[in-house]
């Protein structure tokens, strides 16, 4: 029978001093819950870990392995042994987590810290009947806005894996915005309660998440928490918190994209953290190595059926008013003062300089007539 | 010769118009002709994801469309972008819903996304379209002697549904680098943590947080040199990097910059000329 070695986290803080890690033989069949339970049952039965459904309902065996966060039920031993080609298993617990004995970590804390976000309903009573005999009504169409969410069995899988956690403590956890989430999309919630709701997430770092994606991955029943962070800073905005850098990255990119169908790095520090010498350093620097600098991208053929793709799209969603015309307005202006031409000529005579990219910019305005 | 597309971004264009040059040179050198997408816009940047989703798939499909209107696959460098435009792909092919309500509106342009047009990041179209073989056999300089720190970046490897190598245990970055002929180093502190570059402008702590750990181990192990394919990473290696208090003064390079040199473009067209954090190695 085949086998592999797993070099397994153990610590029991009433007797040692420091962790060390104890390797067992194991079979190579089943899963990695299969291979932890061999080891309790036949090779070492001082072995402490988590586990009791086996069959990735419960959330409670999930671990690490070299490093990689992962639902030990969920895993065969056989997807292991081939991913990491021969080398060995190290079995860690959950990152970020205290460690009670071996395997076992205190999940009090993200527990906590969930609490601050209420995760649970505030009902509306002009939505939600108060007399008990009458039931508050959720049509299957309704229950699509947060159907991956209420799958989340707080495995915490995303908190250890979580690269916010790692670098921000208050940060709330991967799996506490989505089920924060979870209710702002509920239509039996209150509206006051969704607006505390904003301003916890913003304070429990919600613009700190750096969108790496890890949470997705590692997520054993499909939950999306990145994702879900968008959606709560997209709803934050819109609520009017929108002094943050991240909410002024936000309207830059609606807005320049929609004006020019690219965002501009060089007035990005601007816009967002009003830092103006930024763009003087940077044009001064990109000169002085002989580059060209670009005050806006090369507007590109097709740009204003691009604006109405965008716009409908927006309009459709009811959003089209998030774009701050004005902001696009002065673009416009822009564009058309280091060109000394109106946009729809510009984009032609761009388009029939076709593929130069160097030195566009300084052609088109010296056949503009430009500065 | 082989011809795809290629989306730039907001990264192969204005100031970075010389990473498209080198790029597209690099690849004349392995026999691919990249052809630049035109009239393709920024993917959205993961950003107008928090906007709305719907608005970053319609970019994207009309991207995309742009590709099939060529009849080409579609190569994406930046990680973000391939992220983002492989992820609105996957809902444009499975929600024909969503597909034909995008596609009425690119309709007005002329364009219809079809699904036809396959998107390579640069790690699974070396390895599955040019081939490892390809590669070593137009290194005309080796990289002997330079011990090169290989790093992922994020989005290629999460989440799984896009990911362009084995999440967990990825090797097509070191396949590459050992075909230049380096000495790859992929065993490092923070080889797995983000670049921090998409922070920046959200939680600037963050972005210093994490290059002090990347670079920080990439130090520490006593690589030459951290190499990335994604120009994200790349900027927030040599750009952000010098806003930090204390910076490890790692150099860094672009993938493709690296894969110039050994081709045997000189370091100034290769583009390694010019980092904040000179490139010293020759």
């Amino acid at each position: 029978m085949e086998t592999a070695v797993l070099q397994v986290f153990r610590y029991d803080p009433e007797k040692d001093q420091t962790p060390y890690y104890k390797e067992y033989e194991v079979p190579v069949e089943g899963t990695l819950l299969n291979a932890l339970l061999y080891i309790k049952d036949n090779l070492d039965p001082t072995l402490a870990f988590r586990a009791f459904c086996r069959s990735e309902v419960c959330g409670s065996c999930s671990m690490r392995v070299n490093g990689k966060t992962k639902l030990a039920c969920k895993t065969p031993m056989k997807e292991l042994v081939e991913t990491w080609k021969g080398k060995p298993l190290r079995i860690d617990p959950l990152n970020h987590l205290k460690v009670i004995k071996d395997l076992v970590v205190d999940i009090d804390k993200p527990i906590e810290k969930m609490k601050t976000l209420i995760p649970w309903l505030v009902p509306d009573p002009r939505v939600v009947p108060t007399d008990p005999m009458h039931e508050s009504i959720i049509y299957p169409e309704e229950m699509e806005a947060y159907k991956d969410q209420i799958h989340c069995m707080l495995c915490f899988s995303c908190y250890s894996a979580c690269e916010a956690v790692e670098d921000n403590d208050r940060y709330r956890g991967p799996f506490a915005f989505s089920k924060a989430y979870r209710f702002q999309v509920d239509r039996r919630d209150i509206e006051t309660a969704k607006e505390k709701r904003i301003r916890y997430a913003i304070s429990g770092g919600l613009w700190s998440c750096v969108q790496c994606q890890k949470c997705l991955y590692v997520c054993p029943k499909g939950v999306k928490p990145a994702e879900d962070i968008q959606n709560l800073r997209g709803q934050a905005v819109k609520k009017g918190f929108t002094d943050k850098p991240g909410a002024k990255k936000l309207k830059h990119f609606v807005d320049w994209i929609y004006a020019t169908g690219q965002i501009n790095r060089l007035y990005l520090p601007e816009e967002v953290y009003g830092n103006r010498e930024a763009r003087e350093k940077l044009t001064k620097a990109y000169t002085e190595m002989g580059v060209e600098v670009w005050e806006v991208p090369k507007p590109t053929k097709g740009l204003m059926k691009f604006r109405d793709i965008y716009l409908e799209i927006l309009s459709k969603e009811d959003k089209a008013l998030d774009l701050d015309f004005s902001h696009v307005r002065k673009i416009d202006r822009m564009v058309s003062e280091i060109f000394k031409a109106d946009i729809c000529t510009i984009i032609d005579r761009a388009h029939e300089e076709g593929r130069s990219s160097r030195g566009l910019i300084s052609k088109l305005k010296g056949l503009l007539g430009g500065k | 010769m082989v011809k795809v597309g290629f989306y730039q971004g907001c990264c192969f264009q204005g100031q970075d118009a010389h990473m498209f040059e080198t790029m597209k040179e690099m690849f004349e050198k392995i026999d691919v002709e990249v052809v630049l997408l035109e009239e393709t816009t920024c993917c959205g940047g993961n950003t107008i994801d928090e906007e709305n989703r719907k608005l970053s798939y319609a970019i994207n499909a009309r991207n995309i469309a742009l590709a099939e209107r060529e009849g080409l696959d579609m190569l994406v460098s930046c990680n973000t972008c391939y992220m983002v435009i492989a992820k609105a792909k996957r809902a444009l092919d499975t929600n024909k819903k969503l597909r034909d309500e995008i596609n009425a509106l690119l309709k007005e342009e002329g364009l219809e996304y079809r699904g036809t047009s396959r998107i390579y990041h640069l790690l699974d179209f070396f390895r599955d379209v040019v081939g490892y073989d390809r590669i070593r056999k137009a290194v005309k300089r080796p990289l002997k002697g330079w011990k090169v720190a290989a790093y992922y970046g994020c989005h290629v490897l999460y989440p799984k549904e896009i990911a362009v190598d084995n999440s967990d245990n990825p090797s097509s970055l070191q396949e590459i680098l050992k075909a230049l002929g380096a000495e790859v180093i992929d065993e490092y502190e923070g080889k797995d943590a983000c670049c921090g570059y998409h922070s920046f402008f959200t939680d600037k702590s963050m972005t210093l947080k994490k290059l002090n750990r990347i670079l920080g181990g990439v130090k520490k192990v006593g690589a030459d040199i951290v190499a990335t394919p994604c120009p994200l990473c790349f900027k927030s290696f040599d750009i952000y990097q010098t806003n930090m208090e204390n910076s490890p003064k790692v150099p860094s390079s672009f993938l493709p910059e690296i894969m110039a040199y050994a081709f045997g473009i000189d370091k100034e067209k290769a583009g390694l000329a010019h980092h904040l954090i000179k490139v010293e190695k020759e």
